[in-house]
């Protein structure tokens, strides 16, 4: 027999973090009513979606929801575009390598985080509020949505560049925002393009469900037929909705692979 | 003092970007009949539904009514992950090429892009008639939708593991089930809860917005005092939930990182 080691006990997190994750865990399905036989006799009322759900009707679908769609692919389009050039000079305050005042530092990077929490459904019920049903609701929605992840993401990747062009451009006697103009904005403009891209498609997705809170965009389409419970009319708009995001998804994963 | 030029290549592609991202945003704008008198409307008119919501309605019965609903959210969100951590596991690998045979491979891959292609909403509102309106609806949606996200990120991990560890099991005369439990497990188990709590984070997001179409939580209150115009209440509802969100991926955050990088030790 081998003498092995003893196992070191488990830490105090494992050892009350387990049980009490286990017992949150049934607290929240009992909250939320998960409640098998009702679950069964419900599942009855299938027949209401299901029945129409693989009965589409294609050629309403078309004729009806191609404007719609269309609108949610301008939304995205715009909304990505302003939201990440709004975010590039922002991501330089919020980055310790590009700013060295704590404060205003500290105050951008408060802002990108404050905007990343609210919800994108949030933002556009608020601004359907503000300035009216509409489109161009959605498209502030998504600017705000893009301009979030854009700056996250930016403001990590440019506190992680090589600091020796910033101090080079410096030392021969280039002011700040030159300095920054001229050897941090080239380092991170090819994961600028990459995250734009992938911005894109995260808008494309978010674009499609504006509609419900009359953001603009295909969801419009999609919410009145709900109301009507015309499931036979919605799933065709959805696989359309798929085709049309996977299709916009190769294309961008092809542009990006071009890019880089 | 004479600079090279810039290949021509990547001049074309600068101009034909620069192009493309002009002609997008007109062809948009224009489409979606943005004008600019609208644009510089826009910021007073935030300013004034901002105004309107401060002070905050703060009242006992106001947090009496909302409370109750982002908790809901909350319970949601951690209900989602646990359906998607439960059934994601095993599928994770099913779908992984190290560890399962090669056709169910990829058709267990291709299911979990099949399921990830649905947004959270969409799967709430298909769900809506069979589960009825309330939190059941936004769990089941959030539960499938993360199964497929957890899966694929999953299946990732065990594929990318150390295959020294399964060796060393097979030749001491291990099971493919030993090798799986003692083998891929311990190695992979890190990484996979560390994705579940992120997950966590992210479900936490969709179940606040879920409420919109029925589906339990928060969302249903701030569109119905959006509709009712009481923004006060409205801007409870919006600082409630930003709370929550910010505290909840400060705590995960904290623990995914112990998870990853383990207990500080002093020298």
């Amino acid at each position: 027999m081998i003498n092995l080691p003893k196992k070191p006990p488990p830490s105090l997190m494992v050892f009350l973090g387990i049980p009490s994750a286990l017992l949150f865990s049934y607290y929240c399905f009992l909250k939320v009513g998960f409640n098998l036989s009702d679950f069964k006799e419900n599942l009855e009322n299938r027949y209401l979606v299901t029945d129409p759900l693989f009965n589409p009707k294609w050629s309403w679908a078309i004729e009806n929801a191609s404007e719609a769609l269309v609108e949610t692919i301008q939304i995205a389009i715009l909304a990505s575009i302003v939201g990440c050039f709004v975010a590039l000079p922002l991501s330089f305050y919020a980055s310790q390598t590009t700013n060295q005042n704590k404060v205003s530092y500290f105050l951008y990077k408060s802002f990108l985080n404050l905007v990343r929490t609210i919800p994108d459904l949030f933002w556009a019920m608020m601004f359907t509020v503000a300035v009216g049903l509409g489109p161009f609701a959605g498209v502030l929605a998504l600017v705000m949505f893009s301009l979030a992840i854009m700056g996250k993401l930016l403001s990590e990747t440019i506190d992680s560049i090589d600091p020796g062009p910033l101090e080079a451009a410096k030392s021969s006697g280039a002011s700040h925002n030159q300095s920054v103009f001229t050897s941090a904005l080239p380092q991170v403009l090819p994961n600028f393009t990459a995250y734009f891209l992938y911005i894109f498609e995260l808008c494309i997705r978010a674009s499609v469900i504006l509609g419900l809170v009359g953001a603009g965009g295909v969801g419009r389409i999609i919410e009145t037929q709900r109301i009507f419970l015309r499931f036979d009319r919605i799933s065709p708009i959805i696989v359309l909705i798929l085709l049309v995001v996977i299709l916009i998804e190769q294309f961008s994963v092809w542009l990006r692979r071009r890019i880089l | 003092m004479s600079i090279p030029k810039q290949p021509i290549q990547q001049r074309i592609l600068k101009y034909t970007i620069t192009a493309l991202i002009v002609v997008g945003s007109i062809w948009s704008a224009s489409g979606l009949e943005i004008t600019l008198e609208k644009i510089l409307k826009a910021p007073e008119q935030i300013a004034i539904l901002v105004g309107a919501m401060f002070p905050l309605d703060l009242s006992a019965e106001a947090i009496e009514r909302i409370l109750p609903k982002v908790a809901e959210s909350l319970f949601i969100a951690w209900a989602g992950t646990v359906i998607g951590a439960l059934f994601s596991f095993p599928i994770a690998f099913l779908a992984a090429n190290n560890v399962a045979v090669n056709y169910i491979s990829e058709t267990t891959k291709q299911i979990l892009n099949g399921i990830r292609a649905f947004p959270e909403l969409i799967l709430a509102f298909v769900f809506l008639p069979i589960t009825g309106l309330g939190a059941l609806t936004g769990t089941l949606a959030i539960g499938i939708h993360s199964i497929g996200t957890l899966g694929k990120l999953s299946s990732e991990v065990i594929e990318g593991i150390d295959e020294g560890p399964l060796e060393a099991i097979k030749s001491s005369g291990g099971s493919k089930i030993n090798e799986l439990l003692f083998g891929v497990v311990p190695q992979v188990m890190p990484t996979i809860t560390s994705y579940w709590l992120y997950r966590f984070e992210i479900n936490l997001r969709a179940s606040a917005v879920l409420g919109v179409v029925g589906a339990g939580g928060v969302g249903a209150e701030l569109i119905n005092q959006l509709r009712f115009r009481d923004f006060p209440r409205a801007g409870t509802v919006l600082v409630a939930t930003v709370v929550l969100v910010l505290t909840v991926d400060t705590i995960s955050a904290a623990i995914r990182r112990r998870i990853i990088k383990g207990r500080s030790v002093k020298v």
